[in-house]
């Protein structure tokens, strides 16, 4: 069985380019087309929202800003990849981040999820509620976590 | 990113002399600006006295999270004061202010800035961290009781 189709989930934290780069090198080792998922966390806006420290044209203004940086970074990405030629395709969401991560890697039949590394967990409660968490529980597919920023650059650079 | 990983022990001022909103912010941006971590002390004033204008940051309970981002502070910067006296923040509830986390960002770190909003969020709605919170009576205490409670199962957001 060929491992068609790697989707890649980001961020745009520094941690997110190390993430991609992983996940291009994958794509173009292995041949196959990569996907990558940018959401924009709604949920922390209505949060912030619901309990007063934002007003409605605050978290509107955030909307905008966060959505901005999601393009621009997706855009990186697709230069990325064209230069090792791999065949890409970017999403910009919006939402919660699990919810909208686990749904498209379904929709686009993915055969591997790369994800960044997970952050460290210091209460039972937050294996439950990490959205980095929930993507690696509820994955229908293989998920690799990506670490080891030195051997990533120079995989990335080796392609 | 976790409040207690942010907060640090010399930008905990528990005993704030300001006894006003403008004076309260310029005090606590003051010594995060004495720690090297703002480059631009009056920017940072002006951002977070412009998002006032948008509305209280006066939250309700007696606290008060003044926040902007802004390319005057070079990642996330954060600092707690308290007032003895209570300050007017023109807060939801009507009541004075006495608890006031103050918080900026560099644009770049929008999404672990509103990660640590969420979290002191939902920190303040736990009336059991805000009972121990408000009896912290010096910096070390209070850092303790943010990271016992960060750690509980009430602290869930990430």
């Amino acid at each position: 069985m060929a491992i068609r189709n790697i989707v890649v989930s980001v961020a745009g934290a520094p941690g997110s380019l190390v993430t991609a780069k992983y996940a291009i090198a994958l794509s173009k080792l292995l041949g196959a087309k990569l996907t990558a998922l940018y959401v924009v966390n709604e949920k922390v806006l209505h949060e912030l929202l619901h309990t007063r420290i934002f007003v409605e044209a605050e978290a509107q203004a955030y909307a905008r800003d966060m959505e901005q940086q999601g393009k621009s970074f997706l855009e990186r990405l697709q230069k990325m990849a064209e230069q090792k030629g791999v065949p890409y395709e970017g999403f910009l969401l919006k939402g919660v981040i699990s919810d909208e991560v686990i749904n498209k890697t379904k929709a686009v039949q993915a055969d591997m999820l790369v994800i960044g590394e997970l952050r460290e967990v210091t209460s039972v409660s937050q294996l439950f509620y990490d959205e980095g968490e929930r993507i690696f529980r509820k994955s229908h597919c293989p998920v690799v976590m990506v670490r080891d920023q030195a051997m990533v650059e120079a995989l990335f650079k080796e392609i | 990113m976790q409040l207690s990983e942010c907060l640090q022990r010399e930008h905990c001022l528990m005993r704030l002399t300001a006894t006003t909103k403008e004076a309260a912010i310029a005090e606590l941006t003051g010594t995060l600006a004495a720690s090297g971590l703002v480059k631009d002390q009056p920017e940072l004033i002006r951002r977070i006295l412009d998002r006032e204008k948008l509305g209280s940051t006066g939250i309700g309970n007696q606290v008060a999270i003044p926040h902007a981002p802004t390319p005057a502070v070079s990642g996330l910067v954060i600092a707690f004061g308290r007032s003895e006296q209570g300050i007017d923040f023109n807060a939801l509830d009507g009541q004075e202010v006495r608890q006031i986390f103050l918080i900026g960002s560099n644009p770049r770190d929008l999404n672990v800035y509103l990660h640590l909003l969420a979290r002191l969020s939902k920190l303040l709605n736990d009336k059991f961290f805000r009972h121990e919170f408000t009896r912290a009576r010096t910096a070390d205490e209070l850092l303790a009781v943010i990271k016992k409670h960060e750690k509980s199962a009430l602290a869930v957001t990430k």
